[in-house]
């Protein structure tokens, strides 16, 4: 559904990505791991068209994202959930998940449900709806990153570490809502420092390390074999 | 005390009318770091529409509509044409862009309706008598329609679908994007937004003055003035500056002449400038 061909990214003069090859198949959930630094985010950004591509190709189903521009991405069904979480902050939580929700094609039925859903998902979020993002703590905020990216029904969600700084419980609260996600049949390209959380939750997953993809093997068979984790992440 | 009382309501009415000058310019450059200097010229322009469209049909709502309408149009056409390329490129080359717009709307101006002033006649007639001075009704009335306005603006900001992407975009552009906002289509309609806002307060300020094709600037000017006072792209902020600015500037006229009265709102300016760069009415930046 989304190949990575040979991508090379920029970031001004400086080169960052060296020939990445990703693939994510509909409905899989594919861990993205690598050390601080490696372009895992840059990745992420390249396929959202705001790290510029100076090689290779990106299609998602089969359309070449060469020249939609950034603003078509979310209508193809590619949401993007980015590291700083870049909340709305002066926005309420309701008018931040209304950010995807007020697209063409919504019936007020559609969206009554879309929003029922999350919020049984999160219900913190329900609580909070009528409070601006920016006050929200950490942990919230990660939800309510995640819970509008579900507001555009994607059909695959670019995740950039969303357990990174949250405590234990949330931890686990975010690992549930990725298994629901998959459940519901969403893609996932999940880029993670928590490497079981990773091999629990991805089928394939893919090491990076200065730039490139380094190793490409089956959770199976990482969990198996722990010596390519070690040699890649040091832990 | 009469005077007080006088002085209050005169810059009541003023910094409304300064409100809805500046909730443009804030507007766009909230969203697109984009100071315009073409905005009080846009206000000009629309003025002048405004008294061409009552001189033909005489009706002066119409002209008010037909002046916001007419100069939307024109500055969603400015911004795709001139603006929309510069995105991206050194800040200095959309100021020089928007200079060179005011110019060019200036000289049309001239060339179009000449020199002279034009009179814009007063919708509401009649005065009324605060203690011994006439005070003329339209004046209340033209506060009170810049209220409404201001209010419209307000309510459509907050809780209109176009609104929020209008927030959105001006928090964080690239989030808004995926999101899957079409932001340059944002910018365009704020850009238009914004000189409609112009245009209705030219309109709306005419009857006071008369429409010239050199008073743009001086709306430019003040306007930016309680923008930088009121906190750069705060909304809130540029209303409350706008009025806070007319009254002191009211209440000044007392005092000293209303021309040197107007030495009052480069005070605050400096002051802010000095003691309170992120602006006056803002919450103090964590
Ligand atoms: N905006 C930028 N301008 C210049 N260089 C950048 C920029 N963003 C990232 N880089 C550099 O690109 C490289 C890859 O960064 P990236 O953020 O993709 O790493 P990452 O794998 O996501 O790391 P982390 O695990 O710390 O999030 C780093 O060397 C980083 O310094
Ligand atoms: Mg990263």
């Amino acid at each position: 559904m989304l190949v990575l061909e040979n991508v090379d990214a920029h970031y001004g003069k400086s080169h960052v990505l060296h020939g990445v090859s990703i693939e994510v198949r509909s409905g899989e959930v594919v861990g993205l791991l690598g050390r601080n630094g490696v372009g895992k985010t840059t990745t992420l950004k390249t396929i959202m068209g705001m790290a510029r591509r100076t090689g290779g190709r990106i299609t998602f189903e089969g359309r070449d994202l060469h020249g939609v521009p950034p603003h078509g991405l979310a209508g193809l069904g590619i949401a993007w959930v980015p590291e700083e979480r870049r909340i709305f902050r002066l926005l309420t939580v309701l008018e931040n998940l209304r950010t995807g929700l007020d697209r063409a094609g919504m019936t007020p039925e559609r969206r009554e449900a879309l929003l029922e859903k999350v919020y049984t998902y999160f219900p913190i979020l329900k609580e909070r709806r009528n409070q601006a993002g920016g006050t929200l703590s950490g942990g919230e905020q990660q939800m309510l990153a995640i819970a509008r990216a579900m507001m555009l029904e994607p059909k695959i969600i670019l995740l950039d570490e969303p357990t990174e700084g949250l405590m234990p419980r949330m931890v686990a609260q975010i690992q549930e809502i990725v298994h629901a996600l998959h459940r519901d049949g969403v893609a996932i390209l999940l880029v993670e420092q928590n490497v079981p959380l990773t091999l629990d939750a991805a089928g394939r997953v893919y090491i990076m390390e200065k730039g490139a993809v380094r190793h490409h093997a089956s959770s199976a068979e990482l969990r198996a074999d722990q010596r390519v984790i070690h040699e890649y992440l040091g832990v | 005390m009469d005077q007080i009382l006088v002085q209050t309501l005169h810059g009541l009415v003023n910094g409304m009318v300064l409100a809805m000058v500046a909730s443009g310019l804030t507007l766009i450059f909230g969203i697109m770091d984009i100071v315009n200097f073409a905005h009080g010229d846009l206000l000009m322009l629309g003025a002048f529409v405004g008294a061409s469209v009552l001189g033909v049909t005489g009706n002066y709502w119409l002209a008010l509509l037909g002046a916001a309408l007419v100069i939307a149009a024109l500055g969603a056409v400015l911004q795709v044409t001139t603006l929309r390329p510069l995105i991206g490129r050194d800040p200095l080359t959309t100021i020089l862009a928007t200079f060179g717009i005011s110019l060019v709307i200036q000289k049309y101006a001239l060339w179009q309706w000449g020199p002279s002033v034009r009179r814009i006649s007063e919708p509401v007639p009649g005065d009324f008598t605060l203690f011994h001075l006439q005070y003329p009704w339209y004046r209340i009335a033209t506060a009170v329609l810049a209220g409404l306005i201001l209010g419209g603006l307000w309510l459509f900001l907050k809780y209109g679908k176009y609104g929020i992407w209008i927030r959105a975009t001006t928090q964080d552009r690239l989030m808004a994007q995926a999101m899957g906002i079409p932001v340059p289509l944002v910018y365009t309609a704020v850009f238009a937004i914004g000189s409609a806002m112009a245009a209705a307060s030219g309109v709306l300020f005419g009857p006071f003055a008369g429409v010239t094709q050199t008073m743009g600037f001086d709306f430019t000017l003040r306007a930016f003035i309680v923008v930088v006072v009121g906190g750069m792209g705060n909304l809130g902020g540029s209303i409350l500056a706008s009025i806070f600015v007319s009254l002191l500037e009211s209440y000044a006229a007392i005092v000293v002449s209303p021309a040197q009265a107007v030495i009052v709102s480069f005070v605050v300016l400096v002051l802010t400038m000095l003691f309170r760069p992120t602006g006056l009415f803002v919450p103090t930046p964590k």
